[in-house]
C-alpha cells in the first residue's frame, strides 16, 4: 500500500501546489478589489465568500456573482481569473486521471492488491507460474478440486484475458516476471500454507529458475515442473525437482504401453480421464509398417517408440537433416498425398500426424485416410491448440496427443493425488494378470464413466469412526465401510480401492478382508458418490460400528450408555444364555 | 546550487516568517492580526508540505510531520475564523482572535522546527 501512496503524491507534487498557489492568490486579489452592496456602499467581499466564489469558478460550474452583483472592477479581475484558475485545475485533474491509467501505477496497484489477497490465504495452496493453456486446465482441475491457488504470468494481456473468464474472475493472478524473486515471495513462496510450487510456462529455462529458486529457498515444498528439453529436464532431476513432466516423453511412454499391454493402457487412461467424462474402448495399435509425419522432437520419440517395438516405419519431414539419420525416410509434406504414398500408406497400418501445427496435421489425417487402402488405418494426431478439439474429434483420430492437457493432467494427478502416480508405477511394470484384475474390477462399478481418484488418510476427522471401533474393541475392514450406508442394505459402493500405504508399506489392490488401523493412507477410484459414502461412514463413528458389526449402536450418547449397561448386566448375570442365543440382538434402542 | 533545495528552503521559511508575522502583536486585538496574512501562512504551509511528499527519508519524515502539525493548527485557527465571521452572531471578538492567534503559535513552533531540522541538515551534510 505504501507504495501506492507513494507514487502518488510523487506525481502530484506540481499539480497540488500550482492548485494551492492560484487558488490562493486569486482568493486574496479578489477580496482586495472593492465591490458594491445593494445600496450602493462600497463592500469588500469576506475572505470566505472570495474562497467560495473562486472555488466554483474555477471547476468551471459558475453559481453567478454571489453575494451582491459585481461591479466593473470585480468582473475585470475575474475575467483574468478564470483562465489560470480553469487551467490549474483541468492540468491537475488530468495528471489524477494520467496517474491512474498509468501502466507502471497499476501494476503496482495490482500487485498489492495480489499480495494483500495472498496473505490473507490461510488454507494450503499452490503456487503457479505460467498461465496458458496447460495452466488454465490445471487451474481449473485444482479449483474443482477444492485447492487455492495464486497465478503468476509474465503476458500482462494473457492475464487481462483470464480475467475476463467466468471461472478464474476470483483467482489470485498477477502479471510480472516469474522468475523474479520478489514476485515469487509476493505469491506466497515463504508462507507456510505453501504445498506446492507449478512451473508450467512456455519457456524451460524459466521453469528451471522456478524450480531452482524454490529449491534453495524453500527445500520442503514440492516443485512441478515442465520442461520440453531432455537436458533442462535432467537438470532439474539433478537438484531434487520433486515432477518434471516432459509431454512428449510421456506420450511416447503411452504409447509404448498400448503396443504392450493394451489392457494396462486402458486402465492407466481410464484412471487418467477427466471424471465424468466417458470411458475409452480397449485400444489395439497394429502391428507393421507406420508412416510418422514431422521428425521434430515429438516425432522423434515417437520412432523409437516404434524401434523399441520393432515396428517398421517411416519418417517424412520436410527438413532433409532430420530424415537424413533415418533408415526409410521421405523428405516432403505429409499433407500431400505423393509423399505419404512415396512413404508406403497404402500399405501401412498406421499414421502419426505429429508436426508442431495443428491444421497441417488435420490435414495429414485426412490425406492419409484417403490414399490408404486399409481400412483400419490407425491414427494417431498431435494437438497443440486446445480450440481445435472438436476437429481432432471429428478426424476419427485414435489417439490425439495434447502436450498441454497431458502436462495438466500429469500435474494435477501428481500434486492432488500422489498415490495415482505410485499405483501406475507399478501397473505398468506388473504383470497382466494383475492389470487384468484392476481393469475387472474398475469396469464393473465405474459404468462407462471415467471414475475420480482420491486418497483419504485415516487421521483427524478421517479417524474418528476408528477409534471409536478401537474403544469397542472391533476390527475395521475395508468391506466395513465399501458398502452403501445410507440405504443400510448390502450394496457395495461403486469404488475400488487401488492402494493402500501404511508407513513405508504400499499395498496395491487390497483385499477387502483387511484391516485398516489409523493413518492408513488409502487410494480410491470410483463413482463420486461413492466417495461421499465413504467420507460419511469414516467421519460417523456410530454408522462406521453398525457396518463393522452385525448389531446396532444407538445414536444417543445415553442410548449408548443404556446400552452398555443393559449388555454388562446380561454378560455379568447370565453368560451362557449369551453364548447360547448369538442371534438375539443384545443392544435395544431406547 | 541546486535548484530544487532553494525553493524548498524558501517554502519552510516562508512558512515560518509568514506565521511569525501573523502572531507577532497583541494577542487579543483584531487590529495587529491580518486575515490575509493568515490566509498566506496557510497557503505557503500547505505547498510546503507538499514539497516534502516523496522524501522517504528519516529526515523527510520528521519535516513532513512537522509540516503536517502546522497545517492542522493554521486550518483550525482559518475555519474558526470563519466561523466567527460569517456564521456566529457575536462576529470576530477578542476572544475569537485570542484562540485563533494562540492556534497559529502552535503552528509557529511546529513551523520551527522544521526551519531548525532543515538547518541541522545542512550542517551536518557541509560537515
Amino acid at each position: 500500500m505504501n507504495d501506492v501512496i507513494w507514487l502518488t503524491v510523487r506525481r502530484l507534487r506540481t499539480p497540488l501546489i500550482l492548485l494551492i498557489s492560484v487558488y490562493f492568490i486569486s482568493s486574496s486579489l479578489l477580496v482586495a478589489v472593492p465591490g458594491m452592496d445593494e445600496a450602493g456602499n462600497p463592500v469588500h467581499l469576506s475572505y470566505l465568500e472570495a474562497a467560495y466564489f473562486i472555488a466554483f469558478l474555477s471547476t468551471t460550474i459558475g453559481l453567478g456573482e454571489i453575494p451582491y452583483p459585481f461591479t466593473g472592477a470585480q468582473r475585470f479581475l475575474v475575467f483574468f481569473l478564470i483562465f489560470p484558475n480553469v487551467v490549474a485545475w483541468l492540468y491537475s485533474i488530468g495528471v489524477i486521471l494520467g496517474l491512474f491509467l498509468d501502466d507502471q501505477f497499476r501494476a503496482t496497484l495490482n500487485r498489492n492488491v495480489f499480495r494483500r489477497r495472498v496473505s490473507r490465504f490461510t488454507e494450503p495452496f499452490f503456487l503457479m507460474c505460467g498461465f496458458g493453456n496447460t495452466g488454465s486446465e490445471l487451474a481449473r482441475g485444482l479449483m474443482k478440486r477444492g485447492f487455492q491457488l495464486t497465478v503468476i504470468e509474465q503476458d500482462p494481456e494473457l492475464v487481462h484475458r483470464r480475467q475476463t473468464e467466468v471461472d478464474f474472475s476470483h483467482l489470485a493472478l498477477l502479471a510480472g516476471d516469474t522468475t523474479e524473486q520478489s514476485v515469487l515471495a509476493d505469491a506466497g513462496l515463504h508462507r507456510e500454507n505453501c504445498i506446492g510450487v507449478i512451473a508450467v510456462t512456455n519457456d524451460n529455462h524459466a521453469n528451471l529458475t522456478i524450480a531452482i529458486t524454490t529449491k534453495l529457498l524453500r527445500p520442503g515444498v514440492p516443485v512441478y515442473a515442465r520442461s520440453q528439453d531432455g537436458r533442462v529436464g535432467d537438470n532439474m532431476r539433478s537438484f531434487g525437482t520433486d515432477v518434471v513432466v516432459d509431454p512428449y516423453v510421456i506420450f511416447a511412454q503411452r504409447l509404448d504401453l498400448a503396443l504392450n499391454s493394451p489392457t494396462k493402457y486402458l486402465v492407466q487412461d481410464w484412471l487418467i480421464s477427466v471424471p465424468g467424462t466417458k470411458l475409452r474402448e480397449a485400444l489395439t495399435p497394429p502391428s507393421g509398417h507406420w508412416v510418422v509425419c514431422g521428425g521434430g522432437r515429438f516425432g522423434l520419440r515417437m520412432v523409437q517408440t516404434l524401434e523399441k517395438n520393432d515396428q517398421e516405419y517411416t519418417l517424412v519431414d520436410v527438413r532433409k537433416d532430420r530424415v537424413a539419420d533415418c533408415e526409410h525416410g521421405v523428405v516432403g509434406r505429409g499433407t500431400e498425398a505423393p509423399t505419404l504414398q512415396a512413404a508406403g500408406i497404402e500399405e501401412a497400418v498406421g499414421v502419426i500426424a505429429g508436426t508442431g501445427d495443428d491444421i497441417d496435421n488435420l490435414s495429414i489425417i485426412i490425406t492419409a485416410k484417403e490414399s490408404t487402402r486399409n481400412k483400419k488405418l490407425f491414427v494417431i494426431g498431435r494437438q497443440e491448440q486446445r480450440q481445435n478439439d472438436e476437429l481432432f474429434e471429428a478426424s476419427g483420430a485414435h489417439l490425439v496427443a495434447r502436450p498441454n492437457w497431458i502436462v495438466a493432467r500429469s500435474i494435477l494427478a501428481s500434486a492432488t493425488t500422489p498415490g495415482l502416480s505410485k499405483f501406475l508405477n507399478y501397473l505398468i511394470h506388473a504383470d497382466e494378470d494383475f492389470a487384468r484384475r484392476v481393469e475387472h474390477k474398475l469396469s464393473r462399478c465405474l459404468g462407462g464413466v471415467a471414475p475420480v481418484v482420491w486418497s483419504t488418510e485415516l487421521s483427524g476427522t478421517y479417524a474418528r469412526g476408528l477409534s471409536a471401533a478401537r474403544q469397542e474393541g472391533i476390527e475395521v475392514r475395508l468391506e466395513s465401510f465399501l458398502h452403501n450406508t445410507r440405504s443400510g442394505q448390502n450394496e457395495d459402493l461403486r469404488c475400488v480401492c487401488l492402494m493402500l500405504k501404511r508407513g513405508a508399506q504400499e499395498l496395491m489392490m487390497p483385499s477387502l478382508e483387511l484391516s485398516v488401523i489409523e493413518g492408513d493412507i488409502l487410494l480410491f477410484a470410483g463413482r463420486s458418490s461413492a466417495q461421499r459414502e465413504v467420507a460419511h461412514a469414516l467421519t460417523d463413528p456410530i454408522l462406521l460400528l453398525d457396518y463393522a458389526t452385525p448389531q446396532r449402536i444407538p445414536r444417543t450418547a445415553i442410548g449408548r450408555f443404556v446400552d452398555r449397561r443393559l449388555r454388562g448386566r446380561k454378560v455379568k448375570s447370565d453368560p451362557a444364555e449369551q453364548q447360547q442365543d448369538p442371534e438375539q440382538d443384545p443392544g435395544s434402542e431406547p | 546550487m541546486d535548484y530544487e533545495k532553494v525553493l524548498f528552503a524558501f517554502f519552510i521559511v516562508l512558512a515560518l516568517t509568514l506565521n511569525f508575522g501573523f502572531f507577532l502583536g497583541e494577542i487579543d486585538n483584531p487590529a495587529h492580526h491580518d486575515a490575509a496574512e493568515l490566509g498566506a501562512a496557510l497557503a505557503v504551509s500547505l505547498i510546503a508540505t507538499i514539497m516534502k511528499f516523496g522524501d522517504r527519508s528519516q529526515m523527510g519524515a520528521l519535516l513532513l510531520a512537522t509540516s503536517l502539525v502546522a497545517d492542522l493548527q493554521l486550518i483550525v485557527a482559518a475555519v474558526y475564523w470563519a466561523y466567527a465571521a460569517n456564521i456566529s452572531a457575536d462576529g470576530v471578538t477578542s476572544e475569537v482572535i485570542v484562540t485563533v492567534v494562540s492556534l497559529s503559535g502552535g503552528a509557529l513552533l511546529a513551523n520551527l522546527v522544521s526551519v531548525v531540522l532543515l538547518v541541522s541538515e545542512s550542517i551536518v551534510i557541509r560537515r
